[in-house]
């Protein structure tokens, strides 16, 4: 079985992160509060509430190192998260939004973290330690749309966004006292602040959950056309590659190996996809298993009763007998999976865990530990 | 406003270049139609639709002529047995243009053929005929 625990946390839990150690986990109930439960023998307290948005949160992310938290909301505001003693201070980072705060990431060094947004740009939030204040410098203009989803690349100036325009493009962040020129990086540590490496148009649909493989080769992407895009050589010349799969779109990926990745969304059902030897990428299989197979020609799912009416007009007359009434599909979540989070610990070298988080309110924990069928691409 | 005079007549002169194309189609279809084969018939059609411009003639004449074969087609297994998956995404695009137009005869066909495609290409393929704003047929 790859879904080793199944948490029920709330009715519907819009993104989730864990703390370094993984002992607790950070979630927002589809309000405008985020809590924050802690293992404890075997059981999940609830240990705090963090409240200070005013409308739903939709990005956490907690930084592994510094232990920090920062919350984005579609109040068009971030917080930054401190714990000190017992208690979880806040302190506001205005990001010069006129629109909502969509998502956000902490970049690797946790030195930066980026917000996407409503308002067609991306906010890159520094510390000035002068001002005891967190500074936005926005990247604008190239977006025609609103901003799904960021990705730092490994280096921590690169960054990936995609939005609704369909479009996957690549910014340099580098800040000045922030970042330093380093000269292994090459070509990539000279771009000056908002500079666009490379812009992807492969999809003609919304575009969501951008992710860098781990060692930054590789960018993935998923457009709302059950579509999920790879790209090679993020440059001047990208090799990219589109594979096209046959259920509901995803909403964002997770790189377990720089061979292998899995999709979440519409499907409620994790998906794994994987490159071969000669570097092609293609769908391998669902991850949780599905309880109710596909009865004969019926399509099992909660589209049975429209497709039926679809179709039955067509046949008039016909008998719409084999048509089952709407239903979960039988997997472990029960409705879109918005969220997916690597559990593995830093320093770890088997990256098998993560968790997964969806409209369902659960939290899922998977492993691909006893897989055999995908080992070789770990 | 003289270099948009020019993108225009360029427009022009390759949807000329498409509709003679799909004219030089047309007689190749209606043989295979004729000797029976409905099924090479879709496949040629579909093989040089044009999604890509946007001249409504182009797409309008091409219909005419994925119709005329989608019409011609009477075993819907047969079908999909020779049609490969390339041909998929492109078929759902032209099914549901043939749902569009409300006509009974085209719409039961395109049902028939629908519901097959579906079992086949998944629900994806149904995503990808209705996401698709820029490749319209």
């Amino acid at each position: 079985m790859a879904a080793v625990e199944v948490h029920q946390f709330a009715q519907c839990i819009t993104c989730h992160a864990w703390s370094a150690d993984r002992s607790m986990i950070a979630l927002c109930p589809n309000n405008n509060e985020v809590h924050i439960y802690r293992l404890s023998q075997d059981k999940w307290e609830k240990v705090h509430v963090l409240q200070k948005h005013d409308q739903i949160v939709c990005g956490i992310d907690w930084s592994a190192r510094s232990n920090r938290i920062v919350t984005a909301s579609h109040d068009r505001n971030s917080y930054v998260w401190n714990q000190e003693g017992s208690e979880w201070v806040p302190t506001l980072v205005i990001l010069r939004l006129n629109r909502a705060a969509l998502c956000v990431q902490w970049s690797p060094k946790e030195n930066k973290f980026a917000v996407g947004s409503g308002a067609k740009t991306v906010c890159i939030c520094y510390y000035e330690q002068d001002n005891n204040w967190w500074v936005s410098k926005l990247i604008r203009k190239r977006h025609d749309s609103s901003v799904t989803s960021v990705a730092w690349h490994p280096n921590n100036i690169l960054l990936a966004t995609t939005s609704t325009d369909g479009k996957c493009r690549v910014f340099s962040t580098f800040i000045k006292g922030v970042d330093t020129r380093d000269s292994k990086a090459g070509s990539v540590s000279d771009s000056k602040f908002g500079e666009q490496i490379v812009q992807l148009d492969l999809s003609f649909s919304w575009a969501f959950g951008v992710k860098w493989s781990p060692s930054g080769n590789t960018l993935a992407y998923v457009g709302h056309n059950s579509m999920i895009y790879f790209v090679d050589d993020v440059g001047p010349s990208p090799l990219a590659q589109n594979v096209a799969f046959r259920d509901l779109p995803l909403r964002d990926v997770l790189f377990v190996s720089e061979k292998m990745v899995i999709g979440v969304g519409f499907d409620c059902n994790p998906m794994v996809f994987a490159a071969d030897e000669r570097g092609i990428w293609s769908f391998i299989r669902f991850l949780g298993e599905r309880k109710s197979t596909l009865s004969g020609s019926r399509y099992s799912s909660q589209f049975s009763e429209a497709f039926g009416k679809f179709y039955g007009q067509s046949k008039s007359g016909a008998s719409n007998d084999g048509i089952e009434p709407s239903r979960s599909r039988g997997g472990i979540h029960e409705n879109c999976i918005s969220c997916i989070m690597s559990l593995t610990e830093s320093g770890s070298s088997r990256k098998t865990r993560f968790s997964t988080s969806g409209l369902d309110g659960k939290v899922v924990v998977w492993d691909l530990e006893n897989q055999e069928d995908l080992s070789g691409y770990l | 406003m003289a270099g948009r005079g020019e993108t225009v007549k360029e427009e022009n002169a390759e949807a000329e270049a498409i509709i003679t194309r799909i004219e030089h189609k047309s007689r190749k279809i209606e043989s295979l139609l004729k000797q029976g084969r409905p099924v090479e018939a879709l496949k040629t059609v579909l093989e040089g639709s044009p999604p890509k411009t946007r001249d409504e003639r182009c797409k309008s004449a091409n219909w005419i002529l994925v119709h005329r074969a989608l019409m011609a087609i009477k075993d819907v297994d047969a079908l999909f047995s020779a049609l490969d998956p390339e041909y998929y995404d492109i078929l759902m695009k032209y099914l549901y243009r043939g749902l569009s137009t409300g006509d009974r005869p085209t719409c039961d066909q395109c049902l028939r053929i629908h519901e097959k495609l579906t079992e086949k290409a998944g629900m994806g393929c149904i995503l990808r005929s209705l996401a698709d704003t820029v490749n319209t047929v």
